[in-house]
């Protein structure tokens, strides 16, 4: 029900250790606010979008996903048009453009479980001050994924039930009972960790 | 942390998730649809308070993050974050934990109903709306320079859509409250 929207592949992007991609990313952001020449930016834009293709996601999924944060950049390009300037419309768009396509480029090229274990990584030095524990984030990301299909079910039962009973759905009458039914259950899914033994003491 | 607070951060992300696989409710009176998700951070803060609040959102950021489809309409990945909305999904950690700090701090069990509802609407009002603006609108004006304020002007347009959020949340915060107490014991 939750896959993840990395693409299996073994391109050169692939194999680049997450910090690296990460590291590009966060350097193409700041970057690219210094550049305003549209002799580089309309370049740079057709290099992003190689890279993306590069990942082997194909142009209709490629599209699918980045449709709706590209119609946003589209918006914003368009204020730019009517109150600042033509030019300043394309050096926006190309801008936002490349960065929203290098990073759809880095989440289909990086696994799920890759990404967990740079979290891991990066969550050594937090875990020698005190502050939190590599174990629990990924006790706590297994936990979410597991319990989605769960609380959705509830969903539709709660759903049906007002259907039974001839009542509208109202945004509270859902919410409310779904929220203490979910909650409810953390004690006896806390009970069953500790039984268990997942978490050091 | 107890393996508790840890389970109900989970839950409550978990929960942030199906709001966001539910239809958009459409309430005749306003034209923007209501999507339910960005109701997420008021209710994390009313609801868990501002610890446990703050790191469920962190938590479902971090699920958006690593590249799971877990905001509404099925999208999700760094893109999100890097277009120009992504301040606004950033804004919703934040957003939970004021909710959070005022909710605790001006909501007491033995008060009565309606100055308990009043102080939940302060605080996913200040929370929920004005801290997730505040992010939302600063990383907005980055990406746009200078046409920052026309694109501040068309984001009143989700307002409207906001308040009736707050007043949900609000009334939501004080039947959990009722029915299942969890505020109070803050983590």
């Amino acid at each position: 029900m939750l896959n993840g929207l990395d693409i299996e592949g073994n391109s050169p992007l692939h194999r680049m250790p997450v910090r690296g991609k990460l590291i590009v990313l966060f350097t193409a952001a700041i970057g690219l606010f210094f550049l305003s020449d549209l002799r580089l930016l309309v370049p740079a834009l057709g290099l992003a979008a190689a890279l993306f293709l590069s990942t082997g996601i194909g142009i209709a999924e490629a599209f699918r996903r980045t449709r709706f944060v590209l119609f946003t950049v589209l918006l914003v390009a368009a204020a730019n048009y009517v109150f600042v300037s033509p030019h300043e419309a394309v050096v926006v768009f190309c801008r936002l453009s490349i960065l929203v396509l290098l990073a759809a480029t880095i989440t289909a090229a990086t696994g799920i479980s890759a990404f967990m274990d740079e979290i891991a990584r990066l969550a050594a030095p937090l875990e020698r001050l005190g502050l939190v524990r590599a174990a629990d984030v990924s006790l706590a990301v297994g936990l979410v994924i597991r319990f989605v299909p769960e609380i959705l079910a509830r969903y539709h039962d709660i759903a049906d039930a007002h259907r039974a009973r001839g009542l509208p759905l109202r945004p509270l009458t859902a919410l409310v009972p779904l929220i203490i039914l979910t909650l409810k259950d953390a004690d006896t899914i806390a009970m069953a960790i500790d039984a268990r033994g997942f978490r050091r003491h | 942390m107890t393996t508790r607070d840890l389970v109900l951060v989970a839950l409550f992300a978990a929960i942030m998730v199906v709001l966001g696989l539910l239809p958009p409710i459409t309430l005749g009176f306003i034209p923007v649809p209501i999507t339910a998700q960005s109701l997420g951070p008021m209710l994390a803060g009313c609801i868990l308070g501002a610890r446990r609040g703050f790191l469920s959102m962190l938590l479902f950021l971090l699920l958006v993050a690593i590249g799971l489809p877990v905001l509404s309409g099925g999208r999700g990945g760094f893109a999100v974050l890097a277009g120009p909305t992504g301040g606004y999904v950033v804004g919703w950690a934040f957003g939970a934990l004021v909710c959070g700090l005022i909710a605790e701090r001006l909501v007491r069990e033995g008060q009565n109903e309606i100055a308990q509802i009043a102080a939940f609407v302060a605080a996913a009002f200040i929370g929920g709306v004005v801290t997730v603006y505040l992010f939302g609108l600063v990383w907005l004006s980055y990406a746009t320079g200078n046409a920052f304020l026309p694109a501040v002007a068309a984001s009143a347009a989700f307002l409207p859509g906001d308040l009736i959020k707050v007043g949900i949340a609000a009334l939501a915060g004080r039947a959990v409250l009722a029915g299942y107490p969890l505020l109070p014991q803050r983590a």
